[in-house]
This record gives structure tokens, sequence and C-alpha cells, in this order.
């Protein structure tokens, strides 16, 4: 399948799931249920960023997928309506957590972080304006092995980025016993694919909080993100129609993808890189991340994302 | 005669008001009082023996000697390509002849180094510890043999697919030497020789592929290594580049060994004092035709117009020199120039026009001989008319310099350096995979009054960009796209979003300057270089081309040997075929199974468009599941 037919695959999948999820919690719960995500200011950011319109109950829900339905809209191949799928999935992913965060207890537990508080997102606007975290790493599927996992997850904690993890990797980490947590930059958002929105859903509240973007302003909200926000994804392991729609959104808001599998390339935006030894390397350069560091030869990792690391008593 | 239909260039439709003005005339007016012949214009008018003229009508089925409508068009189709690939190929030779005269002292010189020597090895002269000019020399030989070789078949570049030489060996019109090619076609062509059309088309076939892959190659590839293989620059075109103060010289026609010392000339701080002695503020250089493109790709020399603007510049009353060589030249020009202060100066002894002041261009004393010339230029400033002067004030910023090296530089820049080596064409091809661009089409050829001037070429490029499809373009093409500001960076906001975010991270406009005529060749490089990265041949790739407003027997050859190369090929105008039902059905259908490409005819630009941009999108499925299974295998 070309690629922008794989897209638009994922894109219904995303539209489709979202529906039917949406659908079966309206018969339960009725349309007037509340929605909301904890401790935001901004309802359902990405919707609420690139339409202006907050959504408060499951019945405005329905509203937010026909959006998602004018976005993949006509499936001429091309890439400003592969991008737009892209988003596309983008919304129908945050709509399908919005109805967890308000159909279910705890969504997410330990160690999944699931959806990211505004004053997370705040305490972290200084040190990436600053460049203290240099950039920010979604790494979502599955490696071929833990240590390859370890091996890339702290090296980007080694040089101060921001590491969120979807997927199998969180596994992965926990196995080859990757320090987590927000004071040492590595976050595991959730198993499931749309779980990756909770990190989309912070670059638009950065885009909200600190670029004073005016709800509704779709190409503000994607100029700031691709200029500012110095994002990118590392996708591993196979790669279904959903994740690669996914990754189009990524790649509509700026983030580049790099992934391991065979893919159709797209220079500086969809990259395959098999030797995971370069993996790093090979994506701060695609998003153009420049670390100013000073290699100290000592025996254990050093950066400040080690800053808040609390030494327990079995340590 | 409504001028208002004439072009969509504002110059061009000035100036034929002056023209009725001055009471002068141009080839718009000559187009209106000539009634081709209808005749003629199918093809079935045969004077190939004195026993015609004959012609072919339904009581006449056959000539004199019993050749049919369908013989007698695929001769006259051959004498086409034959007449396209001699201009070709004979400028490839003289250009080749220079480079044998390079010296360290002399007025012609080795520039791209590199370039010779990838040359030299390719046919394995020795590079190692010899005197650049020794190697030049020697390259010179090889080039000039390869037109008239007795044994053997024609050096082909690197460039080529193997899978098209295969085709080409199955059908057996892999060239032999150059002249060869068409000098058969002159034999198989005269009388009571060749009587069928489908082994007429084969060897004109073969006769085109030596021009493409030969001829002009040669003439670009040596004319890089003479003046330097282009690299982007900025330039303006339309005839608002002549200036009111200063001594304008056009130069026009096509041979860069004349035009490279012109520039040089127009330079020296003697010619320049003496320009300011006669009360001018300097020399104002601007090209016509491909010699404008062969000045502008190296030097940013300033557009002055495409082909149906050579008189127009006259008109101006502001040239005081229009300086020639060959090809495309209007002998009008001599009568015209009359008309004005002008000084219409023929320069090769291979384009003699009556009328003309005639100052030989003597190749071994290069500079001198330009000097000369620009000095006659200078010394008709002061019989410039003031009354009779009016520069249209319309020009266009355009970007130009686009060869296949710079392109491949400029892809670089998108290169990650952990995946891929610098100096390759994958971007291109990953871009073309992807679909980020959906195909590439190169749009080129000239000027015919029998259809409104730079429609066809700038519409059909505005419908080609806007759906995602990068334009590469040479001639006068090129020349249409940088007056309507196509060749600007800042066009890209006219193309769809996929090319338009390909042309921000790779930095180029959206519609590509490869140069001249002979540069058609560069095309034929970058498609050849995208086939092979992907490993399939060219006919595979969603790649078009077109000649929108084509007119000379050398497009017909670029026609014939871009069909033969495996290129869909759209023209704006009819061919004289139209009267030979065979030599129809092989051009337009049957080509397709023989070399994987066929001829169109649309005369609506548009309409043409969306045609070719069908056929990318069909070649693309085709593509995307031969990759598929690729993978498939790969897996399994």
């Amino acid at each position: 399948m070309s690629l922008f037919k794989t897209i638009f695959t994922g894109s219904n999948q995303a539209l489709q799931a979202a529906k039917e999820f949406l659908n079966k919690v309206i018969e339960e719960k009725g349309r007037d249920h509340k929605v909301a995500f904890p401790d935001t200011a901004y309802s359902l950011p990405i919707i609420y960023a690139a339409t202006g319109q907050k959504m408060n109950t499951l019945g405005d829900l329905e509203g937010a997928l026909e959006v998602v339905k004018s976005l993949i809209g006509e499936e001429k191949e091309n890439l400003e309506n592969a991008l737009n799928a892209g988003l596309g999935t983008a919304v129908a992913s945050e709509v399908i957590e919005a109805i967890k965060y308000a159909t279910i207890d705890t969504p997410y537990s330990e160690p999944c972080a699931g959806h990211i508080t505004d004053s997370v997102i705040r305490s972290l606007g200084v040190p990436l304006v600053t460049g203290d975290i240099p950039g920010v790493a979604v790494v979502l599927g599955e490696c071929p092995d833990s240590e390859i996992a370890a091996k890339i997850i702290k090296d980007y904690q080694s040089k101060g980025l921001l590491t969120f993890l979807v997927g199998k990797v969180i596994d992965q980490a926990i196995e080859a016993d990757v320090k987590m947590g927000l004071d040492l930059r590595v976050i595991p958002l959730g198993y499931d694919v749309t779980a990756v929105i909770h990190v989309v859903s912070v670059a638009v509240r950065a885009a909200l909080i600190f670029g004073a973007l005016e709800p509704g302003d779709l190409e503000g909200l994607l100029d700031y993100t691709l200029n500012r926000v110095p994002a990118f994804v590392n996708a591993f392991g196979p790669l279904s129609e959903l994740v690669v729609s996914a990754g189009a959104g990524a790649i509509a808001l700026g983030f580049p993808v790099i992934t391991d599998q065979d893919v159709f390339e797209v220079p500086t935006r969809l990259l395959t890189q098999k030797d995971y030894d370069k993996f790093v390397a090979t994506s701060l350069e695609a998003r153009g991340i420049k670390i100013k560091i000073t290699e100290i030869p000592i025996p254990v990792a050093f950066a400040a994302a080690f800053e808040g690391e609390r030494i327990r008593k079995g340590d | 005669m409504d001028e208002k239909l004439l072009s969509i260039d504002s110059a061009v439709n000035e100036l034929i008001k002056k023209a009725k003005e001055d009471g002068v005339e141009t080839i718009f007016d000559r187009k209106e009082n000539m009634k081709p012949c209808p005749m003629g214009e199918k093809g079935i008018c045969c004077r190939i023996c004195a026993m015609g003229p004959c012609r072919i009508t339904p009581k006449t089925p056959r000539g004199l000697c019993g050749a049919t409508a369908d013989v007698i068009v695929s001769r006259n189709f051959a004498r086409m390509v034959a007449g396209g690939a001699a201009a070709h190929s004979d400028h490839g030779r003289d250009i080749a002849h220079v480079l044998h005269m390079t010296s360290k002292d002399g007025n012609y010189k080795v520039t791209d180094e590199e370039k010779l020597k990838e040359l030299a090895k390719r046919w394995k002269i020795e590079t190692e510890g010899r005197d650049i000019y020794d190697i030049a020399h020697e390259v010179a030989e090889f080039a000039l043999n390869e037109f008239g070789k007795p044994f053997g078949t024609l050096e082909f570049p690197p460039s080529l697919p193997e899978q098209r030489k295969k085709v080409w060996e199955n059908l057996n019109i892999v060239p032999r030497a150059i002249d060869r090619e068409v000098v058969t076609i002159m034999h198989s062509t005269h009388v009571g020789c060749t009587a069928d059309a489908d082994s007429m088309l084969n060897i004109s076939m073969r006769t085109a592929i030596s021009d493409g892959w030969g001829g002009s190659y040669i003439a670009t590839e040596l004319s890089d290594i003479l003046f330097g293989t282009p690299i982007p620059r900025e330039t303006e075109a339309n005839l608002g580049v002549l200036e009111e103060n200063q001594v304008n010289i056009v130069l026009h026609g096509h041979e860069p060994s004349l035009s490279e010392m012109i520039v040089l000339a127009a330079e020296d701080p003697e010619l320049i004092e003496l320009a300011k002695e006669v009360g001018a503020d300097g020399i104002n250089l601007a090209g016509m035709c491909c010699t404008a493109n062969e000045v502008t790709m190296r030097h940013g020399v300033k557009i002055a117009g495409n082909f149906a603007q050579q008189e127009l510049a006259v008109l101006t009353g502001a040239v005081e020199a229009v300086i020639v060589d060959v090809q495309c030249i209007f002998p009008a020009l001599a009568s015209l120039a009359e008309c004005y202060h002008t000084k219409f100066i023929t320069t090769s002894p291979k384009a003699r026009i009556t009328g003309a002041t005639h100052i030989e261009f003597d190749e071994e004393k290069a500079l001198e001989s330009a000097k000369q010339i620009v000095r006659e230029a200078i010394l008709n400033f002061k019989n410039r008319k003031k009354e009779k002067v009016f520069i249209p004030k319309t020009k266009s910023h355009a970007m130009v310099g686009y060869s296949t090296k710079a392109i491949i530089n400029q892809l670089d820049k998108v290169v990650n350096s952990h995946i891929d080596k610098p100096g390759t064409v994958k971007p291109l091809a990953d871009c073309i995979t992807s679909g980020v661009l959906r195909g590439a089409a190169g749009i080129v050829g000239c000027n015919n009054p029998k259809v409104k001037h730079d429609y066809g070429h700038v519409e059909m490029i505005k419908e080609l960009i806007k759906n995602d499809v990068i334009v590469v373009t040479t001639g006068c093409a090129a020349q249409a796209a940088a007056k309507a500001g196509l060749l600007s960076k800042d066009a890209r906001k006219l193309a769809g979003k996929g090319l338009a975010t390909v042309c921000e991270l790779v930095d180029i406009p959206p519609v590509l300057h490869m140069g001249s005529c002979v540069d058609i060749s560069r095309i034929l490089e970058l498609v050849g270089l995208v086939a092979k990265q992907l490993n399939v041949d060219i006919s595979e790739l969603p790649v078009v081309g077109a000649a929108p407003e084509w007119m000379s027997e050398k497009a017909v050859s670029i026609g014939t040997y871009v069909v033969s190369s495996g290129i869909d090929t759209w023209l704006g105008v009819a061919p004289p075929v139209t009267g030979g039902p065979r030599v129809l059905e092989i051009l337009t259908s049957e080509m397709e199974n023989m070399v994987g490409a066929k001829f169109f005819v649309e005369p609506d630009p548009i309409k043409a468009a969306h045609q070719m941009i069908e056929k990318i999108e069909q070649k693309r499925k085709v593509l995307e599941e031969k990759f598929e299974n690729i993978k498939a295998v790969a897996q399994a």
C-alpha cells in the first residue's frame, strides 16, 4: 500500500474506533455525561487549540468526530490530505482518551502517567525555553530487546532530553531497570497507541500557555510546534496503519518520525534507521537538536535528568 | 489582428503595438498572412525526387514511385528528426573542437577539472599524473570520434539504466556513430529506399537517441568542463532588462563558445571605457533563446526573452547589436534591423544571413574576435534614435543554474548523515516514492505562433506544480517560466503542499531551470539516476514530458528521444503526421509497447496537464505494487 493510503486507512480506523467507543458510552451514560481531563484549563487541548471549541459532554464529542471526518476528507493522495488525516487521528485519539477519563475511575495507574497536568507543563516551560531540556523524545512501540530500549532511553536521558514512552517499550524499560519519573525526565504514558496523544497535548498546551496561541488558530499551532517544540518520534517494531497515521499527525506538527521499519522515507520527516547504535544521533540531527555537552569521564551517567533522583535505602 | 490574443506577456503585446506604429512586420503579422498548405500540414506532400512533387489525395493514393501516405509521412518525419539531431550534434561537435583547442594560456580553458576527469575515467583515458590539458585533448578526441567512429555503438553515460539499454537492444535501435545515424536517415529517405513506416520510425528513434544520449549529452558535458558546471544563481527575465542608458547587446543563438567570449569581452575595462566615451553608462548584455540559457546558467546574464521575442528586442529601438551564431535565428531580423539603428551581426559560417553584418568569429583568436564584435556594438550607440526607444517595464526575478550536480548539492541539505551518504538523488527518489511529490515533468520546447505565446508553457507548469508535480524546464519554455515568475523561490506559494514543503526544505523554486535545449540531456541524466536509484526502468517512473509550443526539428528529435527513453510526451502542436494513419498509430499508441511511452497531442495546456497527472498516478500505482511485491519477497 502507498504511504498515503496507509495513513488514510489508519485514520479511518481511528475514527471508527472512536465512533464505536463513543456510541457505546453514550448508550451507557447519556449525551450529557461530563467530559474532562484532570487539572487542565484547556478542556480537550488538541481540539480546543485546533478549533477553539471546548468539549464538555459526551454529546459534544460527536461534533469532534465530525471534525475528524472532515480532516480525513477526500482520499486524493497528496501530502496535504495525508497530513490532515494524521491530525484527524490525533483528534480521534484525544476523543478516545477523553472518554477513558470520563468513564473509567482510574484510566491510568503506575507506571503509566496518562494525561499530564497543566502544572507539570508549566514546570517544564522554563527548562524547555532555556534549552536545559534540549528536546522531547517520544519512544513508542517495541524494541527488538529491552537492552536496546534501555540504551536508547538512557542515552536521551543522559543528554537531558525529556522522553515519553508509549507501548511495550515501557515494560522493556522497566525490565532493563531504567529509572523513570518526571524528575528523571522519562515518562511512561500508556500501553495503547492513543496514549501518545498525552504528549501531543503537552506540545499543544505549550503553544497555548507559552506561545499565547489563540484557540482555533490551527496554522499558528502548527507553526509553533514546528518551530518551538523540539520533539521527535522513535517508532519501533511493526507499524500498524494506525501507528503510521498517528505518525502523520506528528509530522503535521513538525515532529520527524524515525523508525527501524521499512517505510517509504520522506527526507527529514520520516526516516528508516536500522542501526540502533545510530538511532539517537539520527533523531537529534533530524530534529536539528544540538546538545551543548561537556563529557566528563566518570563511571556513572551525569545529567540534569538525574537531579531529582532519590537514592533509596536498597540502592 | 487582435493583439490581446497573441501573448500572455504584456511586454510582447506592447511591442506588437509599437510594430504597428513603426510600420514594421513581425512573425505575428507573417503568421496572419500565411495559410499553411493542408498537404504539408498532414505530412503527405513529398518532394524527395524530381518525379514529384507528389501529394496524396483520394484520387492519387500513391506517389509516382508508389509510396503510400504512410511511407511519405514517415520519411518526412524521419527527416525532421535528422534535421534536429544534426543541429544538436553539430553544436556538440563544435564544443568538442573547442575543448581540443584549450590550453593553459589560451582563451579557452578547462574550468571544471573534476568533471573532465570523471568523463576521462568513463572513457578509460588515463588521468593519473597527467597534465590537465593533455587529458582534455584526449577527451575531446574521444568525443569527436563518437560522431564518426566506423565501428561499435555509442558510449552511453552511466546515468542510462541497464533496463533501458536492453529495450533498445531488443528493438535494434542502439545508435552507432552520431553522424552516421543522420546520414542513414538521409539515405533511407531517398527515393526508392525505405518504404515501411514501422522501420522508418525505428530508424528515427535510433537517430534521436544518438542526439539525446550522444550529441546533446556531449555538448552539455563538454560545455560544463569548458565553462563551468552551473550552480544556482539569480537573474532577471523579459525585455525590461534592457537599459535606457547602456549599450544593449542581445546575444542570440546557441553555442556557448561565442557567448562565453562575448561575456568576457563585455567585462573588458577598455571596452567599458569606450562605452562611456560614446555616452553610455556601460555595457548591458542580455540573452535570447538557448544562448541566453547558457550564459544565464553560468553567469546569471539577464534573459531578454524567448524565441518569439527576438524581433521585439530590436523593436525597442534600444539594442545596439543582436549578435547571433546558429539555430532559431529569424532571417527577418536582417530587414527589421534596417528600420532601426540595431546592427544584426552574424558570426558563424554555418549560418550566414543575407543583409546581416557578418563578422566571423575566429575561435583561434576567440577573445580578440569577441572584442571586435562588442566594439562594433558600442560604436553603434551614438546612432540610437531616442524618439524610437521604448523599453517595456516588464521583468521578473528568477533563480537559474540547476544542473544535475547543483540539484544533488541542494538535495544533500536534507540527507541525514547517520543514514545516507551525500551526493545522490536518493532524497528525490524518496520524495517520489513516498508520494510527497506525485511525479516530475520536463517542460521544454519553443514558441509557435500557432498557439498563444507562452500561454501553453505557463498554464501547464502552474497546473502541474499545483498538483505536487515538480517541474524541470529548459529552452524557451524555461524563459517563459522565468518571465512569469515561476523560477522564483516565491513561486512555491503556487505549489501544492507536498511540492511547497520540498521546495522549502531543499531551498529551491518549484520549477527548476536546467539550461538550454542541449541541456535536456541533464534531464535524461537526472531521470536516469533516479531510475537507477530505485532499480527500475525510466518508463516505470511517474515522469512525463511536454513541449506545449514546439516548432523546430530539434524539438521533433527531442520529443522522439524522450519518448524512446521511456517518458510519455505531450505536444501542444500536432506534428505533420496526421495524413499517415499507420505513423499516427505507432507514435500515439504502439510506441508504448515498444519503448514504454508514447506521444500525446493536446493543444489545451490545462487538459494536457490533467492527462499528464492521470498518467503519473497510473505509473505510481504500478510502481507501488512493484515495491510492495519486492517487500513481500524480501520478507518471505
